[in-house]
């Protein structure tokens, strides 16, 4: 597996991720009254998973997220939107009217309340399958080759490349 | 303030001007990496410069002067901007990295 040699990016990119996350939860918790929600919460996470893998090449960065983890996410997500709509079906109201969880006679305030919760949990799920497919959509592409995965090849690509490039 | 901000993001908004031919006429792929990198965090700037901008609107429509929360947006903006900047960079030099490894290994066969 390929392993970018420089040892600033590296750092850099380990720092990076945690920050990254954290600012695709702030993001996702902002969606109602700032820019993003959980599509672009979960294309920004899922980008922290593309950093790791681009720097500590494709083996590495699929530990954190692997197939199998990956596979189940993306539906979870979809089933706690539609499940959120379809609770709120059982409660008596529309799909997706998240005034049914605190039912019709609750005073403005918890109906209030109810929304903003609901609208967290529907984006959460968007959240979660956008990450997880953005994820394996990029892992899959960059899927490397059989062979290059046994060679194990870590040239170090240094200033003549550069030069070569012109 | 108004007026300095703005004069400010002209300012920055002229070094992407002149950064710009190097993005286009290279000579090098490095070059054009390196000036595309340089754009994008100039953009970081402007980006938090047209928020400051809309909170001296604010100000001179009556806000508070403090009152910087109406910049949040743009800073979201500009923050989600300097992290997808950085990766995509990351993202191209591993590509061209790989490419010169690749027509090496040819040569080398």
């Amino acid at each position: 597996m390929t392993e970018t040699p420089s040892l600033i990016v590296r750092y850099v990119a380990r720092r990076a991720v945690p920050f990254i996350q954290l600012y695709a939860l702030y993001v996702l918790g902002h969606g109602e009254d700032g820019p993003g929600g959980g599509f672009q919460g979960g294309v920004i996470f899922a980008s922290s998973f593309v950093l790791m893998g681009l720097v500590y090449g494709w083996g590495r960065g699929r530990e954190d997220c692997p197939e199998r983890v990956a596979d189940v996410i993306a539906p979870a997500g979809c089933l706690l939107y539609a499940g959120i709509g379809a609770v709120c079906l059982l409660l008596g109201g529309a799909f997706l009217q998240y005034e049914a969880f605190v039912g019709v006679d609750a005073d403005h305030h918890a109906k209030h309340h109810a929304h903003h919760f609901g609208l967290i949990g529907i984006e959460l799920g968007v959240m979660l399958t956008v990450t997880a497919s953005m994820v394996t959509l990029f892992f899959e592409m960059a899927r490397p080759d059989d062979e290059e995965v046994a060679d194990g090849v870590a040239e170090e690509v240094d200033a003549e490349g550069e030069d070569a490039d012109a | 303030m108004h007026d300095v901000h703005l004069a400010v993001a002209i300012l920055v908004l002229l070094g992407v001007l002149t950064t710009l031919p190097r993005a286009i006429g290279g000579p090098t792929l490095m070059d054009r990496i390196l000036a595309v990198n340089v754009i994008g965090t100039k953009t970081i700037v402007l980006l938090a410069l047209v928020g400051f901008m809309q909170v001296d609107l604010g100000v001179s429509k009556g806000a508070a002067v403090g009152d910087y929360e109406r910049a949040g947006f743009w800073l979201d903006i500009a923050l989600a901007y300097a992290l997808i900047n950085f990766i995509a960079t990351i993202a191209v030099l591993k590509f061209l990295e790989r490419r010169v490894r690749e027509r090496d290994g040819a040569d080398a066969s």
